[in-house]
């Protein structure tokens, strides 16, 4: 059995990546209070951890909400393009579909490590966004689905990669955010060696 | 006009006032939680009082830590005049909205 007055050490990282520092100092010592003080002996270690995970994910699902509804929102209209204005050639339209992507992903990477100062935020908010995004992508999708489902439509969602394709691939973009929330994690902490802060 | 408030944002301004000098984060959020009688995020409690400190209708100051929250410091909030005017206000409305009913209500539908 697992005796321990401290939550996990893998949450509280979480934590302190998506805070600015004097932040997360007061935030986790409230959390930290309340879980010895109230919750471990309420709900025992292991429904204290979950508690504290749960309070931490409320803190990223807050964090990323914003970026993830761009990003699904951006999803969901070219997925809307796909289906309604039915094309042969989809090169520019997955150009602009790729970069409008991956610009929100390293804008948000890049403001939430530099508001954090850490490289680590970087990449927990590229995977908060894609997977929050994912989510919002399929209900967004499903809804199309639901008001647009004549045979024409059928037959430019079979053009257009599958109805498979357009529910299952914001799941699989997830790896993209942890890249590309690296990447902007790095580019961050580079501009804050370049540009001095208060 | 002060600014106008939502529930919530009425619950944890409230808080402060009932806590006084004991107003710093967890203490708000059980205060929160007590009146409103049910578990809330301190996530939520976190972002409201960001932004009622950012509206310029609470201030904050950093406090000392203590052993069980292996010496992190406590965040103390205090109401600006604008947040109690803001507060004020939101309790006319209320009352305003209410004048002439008899609650609970009954016999309405």
């Amino acid at each position: 059995m697992k005796i321990d007055n401290s939550p996990p050490t893998w949450a509280e990282a979480l934590l302190r990546a998506f805070l600015k520092p004097d932040v997360f100092a007061s935030v986790s010592g409230d959390l930290l209070e309340q879980y010895r003080d109230s919750i471990l002996s309420a709900r025992g270690n292991y429904g204290a951890d979950a508690w504290y995970v749960k309070q931490v994910l409320g803190f990223v699902l807050r964090a990323s909400r914003l970026w993830a509804a761009l990003f699904a929102g951006a999803f969901v209209a070219r997925t809307a393009l796909d289906w309604l204005l039915p094309t042969t050639d989809f090169h520019l339209r997955s150009m602009v579909s790729t970069v409008l992507g991956t610009g929100i992903l390293l804008m948000a990477g890049f403001w939430v490590a530099w508001r954090s100062g850490s490289f680590a935020a970087g990449v927990a908010i590229g995977i908060a966004i894609t997977a929050v995004a994912a989510v919002y992508s399929l209900g967004g999708n499903l809804i199309l689905l639901a008001i647009w489902h004549d045979p024409g439509t059928m037959a430019a969602i079979n053009g257009s990669g599958g109805l498979e394709e357009a529910l299952l691939l914001p799941a699989f973009l997830i790896l993209p955010g942890l890249v590309f929330g690296g990447i902007a994690g790095v580019l961050s902490g580079v501009a804050r060696r370049l540009i001095p802060t208060r | 006009m002060a600014e106008v408030l939502g529930t919530f944002e009425q619950a944890v301004l409230l808080a402060i006032v009932r806590l006084r000098d004991a107003a710093y984060g967890r203490a708000i959020l059980q205060e929160v939680e007590k009146r409103l009688t049910r578990e809330v995020a301190a996530g939520a409690v976190h972002a409201t009082l960001e932004r009622l400190e950012n509206k310029g209708l609470v201030r904050s100051q950093l406090g000392s830590g203590t052993a069980i929250r292996a010496g992190r410091p406590r965040r103390y909030y205090q109401l600006e005049p604008s947040g109690l005017s803001a507060l004020n206000d939101a309790r006319e409305v209320m009352e305003e909205l209410w004048r002439g009913l008899t609650w609970p209500l009954k016999g309405y539908v």
